[in-house]
């Protein structure tokens, strides 16, 4: 059975190109320009991931809207902000509101697949009955790369995708430093290192507030951050 | 090739040239402050005196005109009564011939001065001469009694008077003599013109000096008929002292009235000209410090309440510089909005040119989609670049501060610099005790980023770039320099504005130039100067003492507590 992605955006031309993009791949698009329609196609029937913008046309945010409406019709479906807002206060927004990813709409279509596959994965592994577990263990740190989910001396730290995957490459190699440029290839990642810092600084928070002893990533000036296993 | 359209792009969104130079000297004028001005104008108060100069002036000729008429017909009086009584003359004549007196004479004399005594007046006197202008009778002084001192004032107002303006009036004014040379004069009898005139029958007056010359007597002489002979004259002196203290009392209340007035309004008007030239040096400070050197809008200007017309202009200058403030942060803000407006073509093109590449398509024409996803890479790095300054206020109001150690996070930014850049050659002095900041070492780390940065593109190929920290008491100093290419002079300070760039960066063989795919905007600076304010701290750029290359210094204040250790 196909995976069914929906696909809101007002821009015509990249809605299109998006679509064309995912339905080589083998999934089925659904593609809105505006929220009234998507909210009603998510009525009669939910899709399997959503891809929102944030403005769609004079609706400014109505892309936070929308998200908010679909995560109340259903908690476990993946959603994507895909917007040419890239402040970090639209970014902090979306992910409070739920959003499993943020990205900006300078992301090239090969990434914006890796994204989404891994999300499915993700949601699988999820669904499926619990098997042969494919976990990594720093430490204190216990990373699920099937759920794609970590935890911090067993307690849970709820990451999204790309701190997941920053955190990986991180505790990967313990002690090695990994520069700006390598953590956002391997967070399929295609932003400045500005946003590098802020998803670090966020996932430190995130890990703060389950231990507030926390000190396994470290900065180092110049070169980038490194894993230091307590 | 690259740095071509970028330099443009950066002199086309700099800011038009403002006037930065110091302006022409001025040739130089007199200042008069406003409360100088209103104060010279209230001096037009000082004409008062002088009108009523001129009235009091007027006045004391129609008193004088008064006397004389008054004398004149004192004088008339006195030889009525004496008409037609040549007796009486002729015994008065016989008097001094007739030795020893007879008693008739003398009580013909007795009778005239009786008369004479009847009329006479304070500070006048009479006497009756005959046609052989012997003296026959007088009565009365011009001297005056002397008049009883000013009644005691009382009160701070009747002080002020005694002490203040009596002496200030008495050095003004001429006080009637009250000692003075009161003899009839030889000439007035034997040649007086009025004498004369009167013995030959026709009533005259005459003003003339004491033989001293310290006062004017008023002299008027009538003739005294008997029959149709004359027989002698009646002469009525007076003094002009009444008339002079009667003017001079006048001239005393004008001007302690004028004074009062003057005094009064000229305070008035200077109390009003401090109120008005402090409200107008508040609206000029207030101005100044609206808008600091850059011409950015350092803070709001709260217009005034007051309906006049410096409550007007304080109030609209108030809406410009809103305006001009909301206008800067438009401008600031452009480069964010420009960013954002773009992101979304720039989507299209790309994400159409990774559709195409999923399409057989000719390898003669596979470069053309390379150097079209290579346009909109540099696009975007463009555009990443354009928001960093946004997104980095965006953060800086979020950012917590930490105390860190600035040596420590600059040796490992150079340290990274070194293996990120091996063409290039850092050299890094650091002090040797620790330089504590407040602030984020992140953010610091982003600084250094951007001054290495800015360096790199500058420097010339094969000379060190030198990285420095030094601190000496509260303050810390952070330089990054490098040989290349110099500043104009006129544009150090502007460097530090969004999208200022005004060296052309160093030309860079094709092919082993770096990687570097962010396009010179002159944001870089920029971004230097939000990091520097954030840490309180400041960053100037200038050339170096040497001449060759250019150095960017950034001072902060070192954190409190660690100066104590």
């Amino acid at each position: 059975m196909s995976r069914r992605i929906a696909i809101v955006e007002d821009d015509p031309a990249i809605r299109e190109n998006v679509s064309d993009t995912l339905r080589r791949q083998g999934y089925e698009v659904a593609s809105h320009p505006d929220r009234p329609s998507a909210l009603a196609a998510f009525r009669s029937r939910l899709p399997d991931l959503a891809i929102v913008d944030i403005g769609l046309g004079a609706d400014v945010d109505g892309g936070f809207t929308l998200v908010r409406e679909l995560r109340a019709m259903s908690a476990e479906l993946p959603i994507i902000f895909l917007t040419a807002r890239d402040s970090d206060f639209d970014l902090v927004a979306g992910l409070r509101l739920g959003a499993d990813d943020y990205l900006t709409k300078s992301i090239s279509m090969p990434h914006l697949l890796a994204r989404i596959a891994a999300l499915f994965r993700r949601t699988d592994v999820l669904r499926s009955p619990p098997k042969a577990e494919e976990t990594m263990e720093r430490g204190p740190l216990t990373l699920d790369l099937k759920r794609m989910t970590a935890s911090w001396r067993g307690q849970t730290v709820d990451l999204t995708l790309t701190e997941f995957w920053m955190v990986h490459a991180l505790a990967k190699y313990p002690g090695h430093v990994k520069n700006r440029d390598s953590l956002m290839s391997d967070a399929n990642l295609v932003v400045d290192d500005a946003t590098v810092t802020s998803h670090i600084k966020r996932i430190r928070k995130k890990f703060l507030a389950a231990d507030s002893a926390f000190d396994a990533i470290d900065t180092v000036y110049g070169m980038g951050y490194r894993w230091v296993t307590p | 090739m690259r740095s071509t359209p970028s330099t443009a792009w950066a002199t086309a969104g700099s800011p038009p040239e403002r006037a930065a130079e110091p302006r022409a000297p001025e040739t130089w004028r007199p200042r008069l402050s406003i409360r100088a001005k209103v104060v010279l104008v209230s001096a037009a108060l000082a004409a008062i005196p002088f009108v009523g100069y001129g009235y009091v002036r007027e006045m004391e000729n129609v008193l004088r005109a008064a006397q004389e008429q008054r004398v004149i017909a004192t004088a008339r009086a006195v030889a009525t009564a004496l008409h037609d009584r040549p007796r009486l003359l002729e015994f008065g004549a016989t008097q001094e011939d007739a030795k020893p007196r007879r008693p008739a004479a003398r009580a013909a004399t007795q009778e005239i001065e009786l008369i004479l005594t009847g009329l006479r007046r304070a500070s006048s006197r009479i006497f009756v001469i005959d046609q052989q202008r012997r003296l026959l009778a007088i009565a009365g002084s011009l001297r005056q009694e002397a008049p009883a001192g000013p009644e005691p004032e009382v009160g701070p107002w009747g002080w002020v008077q005694a002490r203040l303006l009596r002496p200030l009036w008495a050095q003004l004014l001429e006080r009637p003599p009250q000692d003075f040379d009161d003899a009839i004069p030889e000439d007035l009898l034997s040649g007086g013109k009025e004498v004369d005139a009167a013995l030959s029958g026709v009533p005259a007056s005459r003003w003339r000096p004491t033989p001293d010359a310290r006062a004017v007597v008023l002299g008027a002489a009538h003739p005294i008929w008997s029959g149709t002979e004359v027989i002698g004259a009646v002469v009525v002196e007076e003094t002009t002292a009444s008339v002079v203290t009667l003017r001079n009392r006048v001239f005393e209340q004008l001007l302690t009235v004028t004074l009062a007035v003057f005094v009064l309004g000229a305070g008035t008007l200077l109390v009003f000209a401090t109120r008005l030239s402090r409200r107008l040096r508040r609206l000029r400070d207030d101005a100044e410090q609206a808008i600091d050197v850059r011409g950015r809008v350092r803070r709001a200007f709260r217009g005034s309440g007051d309906s006049d017309e410096i409550g007007d202009l304080s109030r609209s200058f108030a809406t410009a510089v809103d305006r001009l403030a909301e206008y800067n942060e438009y401008l600031e803000r452009m480069a964010d909005r420009l960013s954002h407006e773009l992101r979304t073509p720039i989507a299209v093109v790309s994400s159409s040119l990774d559709n195409l590449r999923t399409h057989a398509i000719p390898a003669a024409a596979q470069v053309y989609i390379a150097r079209a996803e290579d346009g909109v890479r540099r696009l975007n790095a463009m555009l990443t670049s354009m928001s960093e300054a946004t997104r980095l206020e965006q953060t800086l109001a979020t950012t917590d501060r930490e105390r860190f150690d600035l040596g420590r996070v600059v040796s490992g930014c150079v340290a990274g610099y070194t293996a990120a850049f091996p063409q290039h050659r850092f050299e890094l002095s650091l002090p040797e005790r620790r330089v504590e900041l407040d602030g984020s070492p992140d953010l610091l780390a982003q600084l250094l980023d951007k001054l290495a940065e800015n360096a790199m593109d500058f420097s010339s190929p094969g000379e060190p770039i030198e990285v420095a920290v030094d601190a000496d008491g509260a303050a810390a100093r952070l330089s990054v320099s490098n040989v290349g290419p110099l500043l104009p002079e006129a544009m150090a300070d502007r460097l530090f504005e969004s999208m200022v760039s005004v060296r052309t960066p160093a030309a860079k063989p094709e092919g082993a130039a770096r990687a570097r795919t962010d396009p010179h905007l002159g944001l870089g600076l920029f971004i230097v100067r939000l990091i520097a304010e954030f840490h309180r701290g400041s960053a100037r750029a200038r050339n170096r003492e040497d001449g060759r290359g250019v150095i960017v210094e950034v001072t902060f204040p070192v954190a409190a507590t660690a100066q104590n250790r």
